[in-house]
Formats: C-alpha cells, structure tokens, sequence
C-alpha cells in the first residue's frame, strides 16, 4: 500500500514537474489524471484518485499505468525513465474488493464549485471550476446576460486568442475518465480507463481485445445494483460513462461482462416477439425468409413498430409488499393499463409509464426480496435513483417468456433503430471475427461453434469459484488460466514500463493502441532470445494466464516483475500450479493447447497489425515464454495432453480467432521473418507430442503444423 | 392497310348508319349521323367525325359507347370487333374532364383527370400533376355526403383551379426549382402549390366538430365501400364530369419517403394522418393525443413563420445544397472561436425566486431566495450579498422532469421540477413573478434537464416558443366568448378531437398540450412531420382498413381488417382480435364474384372463406392485391411502376 502511494505520488508529483516545464498551456497529460473527479477541487481529486487507487490491485494499477502513459504526449520520454525506476518497487498486495474505480462526488451533493478567478489556465485541472474570465463580471451580481463586455477591448484579439487555445486545451483536458472495473463471470476482472465520451460498443471492444472472447453479438456490459438487485444491460449506443456516475460513493454496483442471449434475440428471432401469440411450434417452424420479412416490417419502415404487447402483469403497490394485478399495454409512447371497468380502447387507457425518464431493469430474486408472486420481475426507474423509492416501479411476470417480452418491448419502444443498428454493428464485428477465426483454423468446423473461451471456463469457475483470489484455489485458477486469451493483454500492461516510453505517442489511451505499440519491443526481445522461450511456448502460455485471469491470486508477485527481471519469480508459482492441472484435467486441457497456438503467433503476427484484436493478444505471448521455465510446463503440458481431447473443440474453438491473427501476420509480415523461424521449430516438437497425446488434439496439431508450413514457406521466400 | 383491303375483298360488307354525339357541340346539338361498314376501325370513324364537325382540337377525343359503358380506345379495331351496330349509342368526348377532388387537407382542387383510362392511372397522372410521388400509394373514393345543414353556405367553398394546365406538362412535367414547372406560370398556380406544400393551419374547433366522425368499426367499414375499383375508368364507374372525388392515401404503406422531393406528398400525408387523429378515425390514448396535438402546433407554428421552407429545400439541387453546407461550414469554423469566448463567459440566471420543496414536512410554503442558474445547475442563496459565498443548496437539473404550472388569470407561473437523486425524485418548485421571468426560467431549466446549458443555440427560441404558448393562454382568457382576437392564437382545441373539448377546457389543455411540447420544441419543420407520421404509424391501429364481413359458417357479422402486412379477424362485440393471418404466409386467394364470396389459403392448410358486407368483394380483393403489391416494391425498380403487375393482382373481375 504505502509504496503504491508512494509509487503514485511521485508519479503525480513528476507528472507537475513536466507539465509545468511545458508551459503554462500546455499540459495534456496531467489533466486526465485529476479529470477522473471531475467537478471537485484538484486537491480533492488528487486525494479521491490515491483512494481509488488503493481499491486497486495492482495489475489493474498496472493495466492503468499503461492507459495513464498513453496520455503522456511530449513527457512521455523523460517519464519513462522515472517509471522504470517506480514500477518495480511497487508490489504491494491491495485490497482488491473495491467493484469499482473512482468515481466522480455523488451527484446528489451539491458541489461548493467555487469559481476560480484565474483566467482560463489550465493548471486549475478540474473542469468546473474556471469560470474563465467572465467569472469577474458574473460574479459580481446584475448582469448575468452580459457576458463578453471585458473583452470587447483592444487587446480582445489577442487574448481571445490565448483564451482559445487555452479552451481547447481546457476541451481536452474536462474530458472525464473513469477507472472502470469489470467483472467477468469468472469471477475475475478487468480494469479499464473509460472516456466520458467513449460509449458502450467502444468500451466493449476494448473488452474483447482485453479477453479474447469470441466477440459474439451476446456479449454485453452489464450495470447490477446491488441495493436494489438489479441487473441492466447496456446499449451499444448509450454512453457509458454517464450511468456510472449515478452510482453513489459508497455503492456496490458492479459492471459485469457476460453474455446475455436476450440483447438481440429480437433479430435473431423477432417472430417470439412479435407473433408471440402464435403457437411455440409455429414460432419454432418460422422460416428464415419470414423472420427477415418481420425484421424489415418492424425496423425498417419509416418508424419502428413495437411488438403489440397486452397482458395481465403483477404491479407492486407503491411503499407496501402486497402485488395487484393489473391488465397492462405495451404502446410505442409508453406502458398503459386498462382502469377498472373500461374497455381496452385507446382512449381509456390510463398511462403507466413513458420511457423518456426511465430505462428498464431486470429484478433479481424479488420473489424473497419483495414477495413477489414469481422471481420474473422488471423494474422501470430513472438511471438515477440508486435506492428504495416510491418512484421505482416493480412489474412481475408470470413467467421467464413474458418477461422477457416486456423489457425488450420496452427496450425497443426506448431505444427503436438504436437497437438495430446496435446489433447490425454486432453481428459485422462478429462476422468478422468468425471468418478470423474459420480462416485459421483447418479443423475449424467443430472448433468455430464452441463459443467463446471465457464461456467454456466459466463452468469450472462457477464451482464455488470466489470472485477474490485466493492462493489456495490454484488449481482452479488454472482452470481459468487457460482462458489465456486474457492473460496475454495483461501481460502487454504489465511490459508498459520498457514500452511505455516508445509507445506513448497515442493520446487517446485506449489500452488496445498501447499493447499494440508495445508489441514490437516485444517482439525483438523474444526473438532474439534463444530457442528455449519458443519451444516453450506451449507451455509458458499457461503460466501467464493465471497472473493475468485471477489478478488477485498470483497477481502481486507477476506484475511488479513485468520487467525482465520479474520473470522469474512467477514462473515459479507457475510451474507449481502444473502438476496439479493435468489431474484436474478435463477442462484445463484444452486451454494448454489453446495458449500453446498463441505463443508462437505472437512474435511472428506482431507485424501484421491488420486484425487489431488478434494482433494484440499476440504480442504477449511471446515475453511469457522467455519468463517460463521451460522445461517444468512441457511435463505438464504433454501429462495433460492426453485428456485433453475431449475438451480441445472448446479451447481449440478460441484460439482460433486469435490464430487468425497470428496467421495472417505470418504471411503479411515480410520483415520480421527471422525471428520466426526459431521459435516454430521448437514448438513443433512440443505440439506433435501433444497431437499424439489426444486425438482430437490433433486439430491444434495440424494448425500447428499448418503454421509451420506457413513458416517454412515463408523462409523459403526469403 | 392491309387488314381493311382484305377485308374489303373477302366481304362486300354493307353500309350503315352509326350516330355519334359530339359532346363538344352542346347537349342540345343532335347526333352526327355516319355512314359505316362494320369493317370500319374506330380511328376511321373519328376521322370521318372530324370531317363533319367543324375545326377543332380532337387531340384528346375518344368514342365512348354509352349502353356498354365502354371507351372505344383501340383505333385499329374494327366496328365489328366490338360488336358495335347501328343501334349503338356513341358519344365522343374529351378523355380529360374536369374534376373536383378533395385533398386530404380538406382543400379542392379542380382539375383535368382521365375518365377514360384505369383510375390506377388517372391517379398516376393526377399525382403527377400535384407533384406526389409513388402514386401507387392513393386512391380516389366517393366522398362522405356533408351534413345537409352546410347547404347554405356551400357557395363560400374555395376551388384551386388547375385545369388549365396543359396535359402535355403532366404526361412529362419538367421541374423547375423543385415544383413541376406549371406551378411557376403564375401567381395564382404558385398560390397552388403552396396550398398543396404548406400545412394547412388548424382547423377551427367548430369545423372538427362538424365534420363526419365514424363511431365505431362498423362505420369505419363503410367508409372502404368507397374506394373505386382501381381498374377501370372513371366514366364506367359513373363519375361525371366535375363530379366530386376525394384523394386519399389508400395503402399504408409509404415507400422511400424523401424529404427533399416529397414536399407535396409529406404535406398531404400529414394532413390525412391529422385528420384521423382529429376525427378518431383512429385510436389514440390520451398521452399520444397531447403529443400529437405539441406537434400540430408546433408545425403549424413553423410552417407560418418560414413557410417557404420546405419549398426551399427542395429546390435546392445538389450543388446549391453542398454549397450552401460548405458556407455553413465555414461560418461555424471563422466563428469558433467568439463562439468558444460565449461558451466561456458562460451566461447564467440571477434574480429572486420563491422556492418550495413539498417534501419538507414544513408548512414553511414559498419562500424567497436569491437564485442563480449556471451551467445545468440552480444554487439559492439566503440573498443576493451572500452569493459569494456557499449557496444554500445546489440542484443539477441534467435529467430531471420540468412541468409547467401556469395560470396566468391568476398570476401563477410555476415551475415544477421532479429532481432525480439516488434516494429517488425530489420536488422543487420554483415560482415566477411575470411571464418574462417565467419564460426565461423555464427555458433554462428545459435544457438544464436535457444537458444543456444556457449557452446553448437553442435556448433564445425556447424562451420564445414558451412566451408564444403564454400569449396563446392568454388571448385564450382573454376572449372568452368574443371573437378570437389576433390569428396568431391558436385555440388548443384545434389540437385534439373533440372528445376532449368535453372533456377538458381550454385553458386545462393548455398546460397538458404544453408539456408534451417541450420534446418536439425544437423540431425542424420537416422533422416535426416525420415524427408526427412516425407516431401515427407506431399506432397499434395505424393502416387498418376495416371490412364487415362473414365468415363462412359464421352466424353473425365480424370485421376483418386489412392491414399492410396482415388480415386480422376482429369480434365485432368485444373488439377483440381473434385472429392474425399475415399476407407472407398467403398461399392464394380466389374471389367468386358470382356469391361474392372470397377464399383465401394460407400455408398449413388454413383455409378461410367470407363474404363481404359493407364494400364489394373487389374492393377486399384489391386491398389485399394491393398490398402485396406494395410489398414487391423495391429500390432497383423504385422509379418504375410495375402497373401489369398490379392490375394482375387487384384486377379480373371484369373478365367475368
């Protein structure tokens, strides 16, 4: 704790340095830093900031590191060296329970925002607070319309122009970023920068680069409530910056990352929706042509038509715990009820609700909570309200089907083209993934369909697999290792350091540029290291990944190390957790090979940045290799090779995807041929035991070999 | 040459006498008497027609035998081809009679129509003439007979005269400035075509009340009795020559709706989706009624003060557009930055205010603060020295609920804010000494509510368009029973139909009609149509044309409705649907004039049979045709009309 405040502190305190040597204007990088409080005084935001940090743990401060470094425009270089030198120190272990990253002062409290005289300098960090000039003239009292007399003047020119540029500097610098923490349904969590003007598509591409997932159109960020056990997906659309900042200081909210079929089962199968009176074998038989005729009927017309919902729902009754039935009505402009005694015609509805104000949740276990008749309950409240209050409304279903038939009524009553163009954006990115991922793998017909990677772990996580790490539970980590999608990107964070410094350049930090950017460091490294990391591939890979997955377990220990020197101590903990996983088995199989089509990719892919998510997750690999002791993970990996099979179509499955990249890298990267060679040798030895081990395992045989092929060719070429 | 030649050598036909009345020589003017041979073609008796008659343009002519009801329109088919003898009864006539056709903004126009072609085509052309694109979207239909009480004042009625358009310009209208160029002959023609392009104000109260209003399904059916059949001439379906017709959009569903080139058709569209709201032609709930009513004001509103505006975009060609957007551009880059020094000096609200917070258990009521808005947030300080220092309390408004509290009789000008917190909303009530002051405040807190500060563009008009909804109040108060005073008020129960003028006042509509209006305030005129269309659509009603009918084996009278995509089967006691076919899943439909029955078959072996009560067969079979037909339309084809395909679809009756 105290060495990363420390650690913080300097950074900051260095951060002042730099941008005060760059001139009074100029200081791009500092303001992200207080901006993740925005609307407070800048002491305060410096203290909040150090809190939150401390929430962290530290591969999240890691991961953060590496976002906050993007923002290090022209310091970048000098800084480098002044984090090269604090990262290793801090290796404290940090309370990681903290769901969430800081966040802005409720905003039910009302914020002193003095305003600050001083003309527009930036130095003031926190946005609300500069008045600007025109905070003399306001302040004082009657004139509030009047705002540019002052300057009217001569000299007006030419400050006008100072207080532009100044402006825009002040734009960039009351750009809102959050530190995000997602929870995946592993238990663990990723940790992200979230700009305020970054909306939910944005955020989650940045999640499947972070998790390699399979990017199908399910995958959804999530906002729960805990107070109010309430869960609600994000829009694509919808910024995601802005319902966070609802949440209040002290709230146990959490952001999940989860897949959640119901997102766009309306476009997948908009008859359930629409033709929901019809028979289920009807609605089973629908032919493809008649769903796209549904879809084109209701979306796209000159307005969208919302599903023609009526039916009898159970309505809290406001402050007490007793439920009344009522008949209600989905309509376009909001829900109805039919009052006692009159007809269902329009004219007699009484309004239950609009959506302007409210967005719609799902309740969760209300049947304990609130005695609700069934535990199929739906929420509508404004984003805002976090607590118990007369305004939140409570309808419960009869059953799962009409639930959900409401909310994505009402969901498309909301949102309208929104949601489709949301989910045509989807299936494009998914598409595009999918063909990755067939391309790569020649066995990819069996492999393609297991979805996504994290998916297939969360089985073996669910078995009372605590969202904290702890160290006793490393074999299932290992479990979730495997995963080692994950694992890598972490890793690109925790290299930042050495990287950092050449990487830097990109100002808007998105984390993805950054690992990109990184890679090639990497790759020399790995590279020019001797044969031994590439033949260890296979089975370094495993090892990374549960630094990476369970931040918490290993976590401390891996990420200070990102530095060369730090390789070793977590090949240790690595190497130990092995044996136990072959036993284990079954499900950790699979990932073993999985990691094992990474590493090899990585060094080669590097180059081809063309497939952005894959790219990135290869570039990781390689530096786990060079940490790993190789010969302890080849044991494992061939022990485990055998019961491998049968899981291999899942983990096999995602890499895939992550191939691709790597695939295509290969034959589009001309220059970086040499290093290549070396490594493929070794791994081939590795994975034919493997191959050999399972029959199935013969899949990740053949992509291999297919990948040496590819190789070859490609040195025949040269 | 040849036919008549062979014809000549293989019969010595005999001569006749075959009389013709010339319609142009007057009704009093007896029958031109020609001799013919059955042989003859109908080019050839025109000819010989001309030749008796004096000089005249016989351009647009045609023979039309009376007793068959039939045009002669084949020149080249010989007399005994249509089985026409002496005893036949033909008149020759212009093809293009005048008409007097109601638009769906209740304006008439007069104008030269087909008789003699399919009315499918004569509205073709009518479109044409009016500037309404995909003319395969409406129909002509027999209008309501207006209550008798009106005969009086019949004579005040106003006609748009366009029959003096050449026919030439609608077979081919060339554009001029976005408007067919015959609309640009005179000052009278453009007075035309902005009565079709701009929306009509609203009606009076008194005149919606008037009107003919369908009390239920069953009077909703009888109005689709009628459509004419699309498939055959006017003159066969007894229309006369300035006959009175109505041109309404038939099938619901509006195709590639462009802003830029469908002015006239927009307009009218939103003039028919008005009137249905207004005369509950279809069913809205109260809330909808509201907004509908903000977005009748609000168009009307704009459509006063630029009403040339959608004239003028559509005028606008490509070039001129990416031009006028290039400036615009500029303007905004070059003014950036006194922009930026605006948003800087951020404006603000300062000014004494009561304030109530009902929740306070405190009996306290209003009391007097010193209140300043910046930003999106309202802070109250104990006076006006102490703002210096901390308020008292600081409310953002982003998301909260504004609603207007206003009488201005008695002086009262509230507004009522419903704040969101984490604990949930919170009321505060801020009240007004003027209108003036109102208006500026509630503008503020309207955008404060949407995340906008007072720098914002838009904040000069809210305020406006809040003063102008006071002044409407208040001429409204003000003139009880007299006249209504200036025409820029508009009576609020111009805006809804008129089952709320019972049910509501005036000056209670007001704030209601009010509130919904402050989401569409903003709207541009094109937009506040769009989203005035786009509501009437996401009706659960919207589209449905209703039949009586009787389902084979059925006892009693039900309704079907036809509704774009689908047929629905409607219990005509409860109102409740009981059944949905969708048109995708038709199999085929056969029609047997004879009982006048219809069967349709649908995939899955369902079968349904029923016989039509309140409109002809046809007219079901037509709708039904012509929305699959509709449906076929498709942006390769989009400029070109599959008429064949149509009448293949909707037509064969005649043929029995």
């Amino acid at each position: 704790m105290d060495d990363i405040d420390a650690m913080f502190s300097d950074l900051l305190g260095e951060m002042d340095l730099l941008t005060q040597s760059l001139g009074e204007n100029t200081e791009p990088p500092h303001p992200s830093l207080p901006s993740t409080d925005k609307e407070v005084n800048f002491s305060i935001g410096f203290t909040d900031l150090n809190e939150s940090l401390n929430e962290l743990e530290d591969n999240d401060l890691d991961a953060l590191m590496n976002d906050l470094m993007a923002d290090l425009n022209a310091s970048e270089e000098k800084l480098a060296a002044e984090i090269e030198g604090l990262k290793p120190t801090p290796k404290a272990d940090l309370p990681q329970s903290a769901p969430t990253a800081p966040k802005g002062p409720s905003p039910s409290l009302p914020h002193p925002t003095p305003s600050l005289p001083s003309p527009a300098s930036p130095e003031s960090g926190s946005s609300r607070t500069v008045t600007s000039p025109a905070s003399s003239a306001t302040s004082p009292l009657p004139p509030p319309q009047s705002s540019k007399p002052s300057m009217e003047e001569i000299e007006a020119q030419v400050k006008a122009d100072k207080i532009k540029l100044a402006l825009e500097k002040l734009k960039e610098a009351k750009v809102k970023k959050l530190v995000v923490k997602v929870m995946l349904n592993d238990g663990s969590s990723k940790t992200l920068m979230v700009d305020e003007r970054q909306n939910v598509r944005e955020v989650l591409e940045n999640m499947f680069e972070k998790t390699h997932c399979d990017c199908n159109v399910n995958w959804s960020l999530c906002e729960t409530n805990h107070e109010l056990q309430l869960e609600r997906l994000f829009e694509d659309h919808e910024n995601m910056v802005e319902p966070l900042l609802a949440w209040t200081r002290d709230s146990e909210n959490q952001v999940l990352f989860k897949e959640m079929p119901e997102k766009y089962e309306v476009f997948k199968n908009p008859q359930n929706f629409y033709l929901w009176k019809k028979d289920r074998k009807t609605l089973k038989d629908m032919k493809d042509k008649d769903k796209e005729i549904l879809i084109k009927e209701n979306f796209c017309g000159t307005s969208i038509i919302v599903p023609d919902l009526e039916g009898v729902l159970h309505l809290k009754e406001d402050g007490k715990k007793s439920w009344k039935q009522r008949l209600f009505q989905l309509r376009a402009s909001g829900i109805y009820y039919v009052p006692k005694g009159k007809t269902k015609s329009s004219r007699d509805l009484v309004c239950f609700v609009q959506f302007d104000n409210v967005n719609v949740y799902y309740g969760q276990d209300f049947k304990s909570k609130y005695k609700a008749p069934t535990d199929f309950c739906f929420v509508l409240k404004h984003p805002q309200i976090q607590k118990e209050s007369q305004y939140i409304k409570y309808l419960c279903c009869d059953d799962a089907r009409t639930m959900k038939l409401w909310v994505t009524g009402i969901r498309i009553a909301k949102y309208g083209a929104a949601l489709y163009e949301n989910f045509k954006a989807s299936e494009k990115k998914a598409a595009v993934n999918a063909m990755f991922s067939n391309r790569n793998s020649p066995s990819s017909s069996s492999q393609s369909t297991p979805s996504p990677t994290i998916k297939a772990k969360s089985p073996s996580q669910a078995n009372g697999h605590a969202p904290q790490p702890s160290g006793g539970t490393i074999t299932q980590d290992l479990g979730d290792i495997p995963p080692p999608p994950p694992p890598p990107s972490d890793h690109t964070f925790s290299h930042p350091p050495p990287g950092s410094g050449s990487s830097p350049p990109p100002p808007p930090p998105l984390a993805a540029k950054n690992s990109i950017k990184l890679h090639p460091k990497h790759r020399q490294p790995a590279s020019r290291s001797p044969a031994s990391p590439a033949s260890l591939d296979p089975l370094p890979s495993p090892p990374p990944p549960p630094p990476t997955e369970d931040s918490s377990d290993a976590p401390p220990d891996f990420l200070p190390p990102p530095p060369p020197a730090a390789n070793f101590p977590p090949p240790p903990p690595s190497a130990a957790n092995f044996p136990p996983p072959p036993p284990s088995a079954a499900n950790f199989p699979p990932p073993p090979p999985s990691a094992a089509c990474f590493p090899p990719p990585p060094p080669l892919s590097s180059m081809p940045l063309p497939p952005p998510p894959a790219a990135l997750d290869l570039p990781p690999p390689p530096p786990d290799p060079s940490f790993l002791p190789p010969p302890l993970p080849p044991q494992a990996f061939t022990g485990a090779g055998a019961p491998p099979p049968p899981p291999p179509p899942p983990p096999t499955a995602a890499p895939p995807p992550l191939g691709a990249g790597p695939k295509l890298a290969v034959r589009s990267s001309g220059s970086l041929k040499k290093t290549p060679p070396v490594p493929p040798k070794r791994t081939t030895p590795s994975l034919q035991g493997a191959g050999g081990g399972g029959g199935e395992g013969g899949g990740d045989g053949d992509f291999m070999s297919e990948l040496m092929l590819a190789m070859r060719k490609k040195r025949g070429n040269v | 040459v040849k036919l008549i030649q062979s014809a000549c050598s293989c019969f010595r036909m005999a001569v006749w006498d075959l009389s013709v009345t010339v319609e142009d020589l007057g009704a009093d003017a007896p029958p031109v008497t020609l001799s013919v041979t059955s042989d003859l073609h109908v080019g050839g008796v025109i000819l010989k027609l001309v030749q008796k008659t004096r000089e005249f343009d016989w351009s647009d002519h045609a023979l039309w035998w009376e007793q068959k009801q039939k045009w002669l329109l084949r020149t080249a088919w010989a007399l005994e081809k249509y089985g026409i003898h002496a005893d036949a009864r033909l008149v020759f006539m212009p093809q293009h009679k005048p008409l007097k056709l109601g638009l769906p903004n209740g304006k008439t126009v007069q104008l030269r129509a087909s008789f003699s072609s399919p009315v499918f085509q004569t509205v073709i052309g009518i479109c044409r003439m009016l500037n309404i694109r995909h003319p395969e979207e409406l129909s002509l239909l027999r209008p309501v007979e207006e209550k008798r009480k009106k005969k009086d004042k019949d004579i005040t009625e106003e006609l748009y005269d366009l029959t003096g358009v050449p026919l030439s310009s609608v077979s081919r209208p060339s554009m001029y400035n976005g408007m067919p160029a015959h609309f640009v002959d005179s000052a009278e023609m453009e007075a035309v075509y902005k009565m079709l392009s701009v929306t009509q104000p609203p009606p009076a109260p008194e005149v919606v009340a008037k009107q003919y209003r369908p009390a239920s399904v069953v009077d909703k059916a009888h109005i689709n009795g009628r459509w004419l059949d699309s498939s055959r001439s006017l003159l066969q379906q007894g229309i006369q020559e300035n006959d009175r017709l109505w041109l309404r959009f038939k099938y619901h569903a509006f195709y590639d709706i462009e802003p830029k080139y469908d002015v006239v058709r927009l307009t009218q569209l939103y003039e028919q989706a008005r009137w249905a709201i207004l005369l509950e032609d279809i069913d809205c709930t109260e809330e909808e009624m509201m907004l509908f009513g903000a977005l009748q004001y609000h168009i009307s509103k704009v459509a006063q003060s630029e009403p040339q505006l959608l004239a003028s975009t559509a005028a606008m060609d490509d070039l001129e557009s990416a031009l006028q957007s290039l400036e615009v551009k500029l303007e905004g880059e070059s003014s950036s930055a006194s922009e930026m020094l605006d948003n800087m000096t951020a404006p603000e609200l300062n000014d004494y205010l009561k304030i109530f917070r009902p929740k306070r258990l405190t009996l306290k009521g209003y009391k007097l603060y010193w209140v300043k808005f910046q930003d999106t947030s309202i802070s109250y300080f104990k006076s006006k020295e102490e703002s210096f220092g901390e308020p008292i309390q600081q409310i953002n408004l982003k998301g909260c609920e504004v609603a207007p509290d206003v009488n201005i009789a008695a002086n009262k000008f509230l507004i009522r804010l419903l704040i969101p917190s984490p604990e949930g909303m919170n009321e505060v009530y801020l009240r007004c000494e003027d209108e003036e002051q109102y208006a500026q405040w509630m503008a503020a807190c309207r955008l404060a509510s949407k995340g906008k500060s007072l720098a914002d563009s838009s904040y000069q008009s809210e305020i406006q368009s809040i003063s102008s909804f006071l002044a409407m109040q208040k001429t409204k108060s003000g003139s009880h029973g007299k006249t209504p005073a200036a025409d820029e008020s508009i009576n609020t129960h111009s805006l809804v139909s008129p089952r709320y003028h019972k049910k509501y006042k005036a000056k209670q509509l007001t704030p209601r009609i009010l509130d919904a209006y402050q989401n569409v305030s903003l709207l541009t005129l094109t937009d506040a149509i769009m989203r005035f269309l786009q509501i009437w659509q996401s009706l659960p009603d919207f589209g449905l044309a209703y039949v009586v009918v009787r389902f084979k084996g059925s006892r009693k009278d039900e309704v079907l409705g036809i509704a774009p995509n689908k047929l629905i089967r409607i219990d005509l006691g409860v109102g409740d649907v009981v059944k949905t076919w969708r048109y995708n899943n038709m199999k085929q439909w056969n029609v047997n004039w004879d009982i006048k029955q219809m069967a349709i078959e649908f995939e899955g072996n369902i079968n349904i049979a029923f016989s039509c009560v309140t409109a002809e067969c046809r007219i079901v079979h037509e709708f039904i045709g012509g929305y699959i037909f509709m449906s076929t339309r498709n942006r390769e084809n989009s400029n070109t009309l599959n008429e064949e395909l149509f009448h293949k679809l909707t037509g064969g009756h005649e043929a029995l």
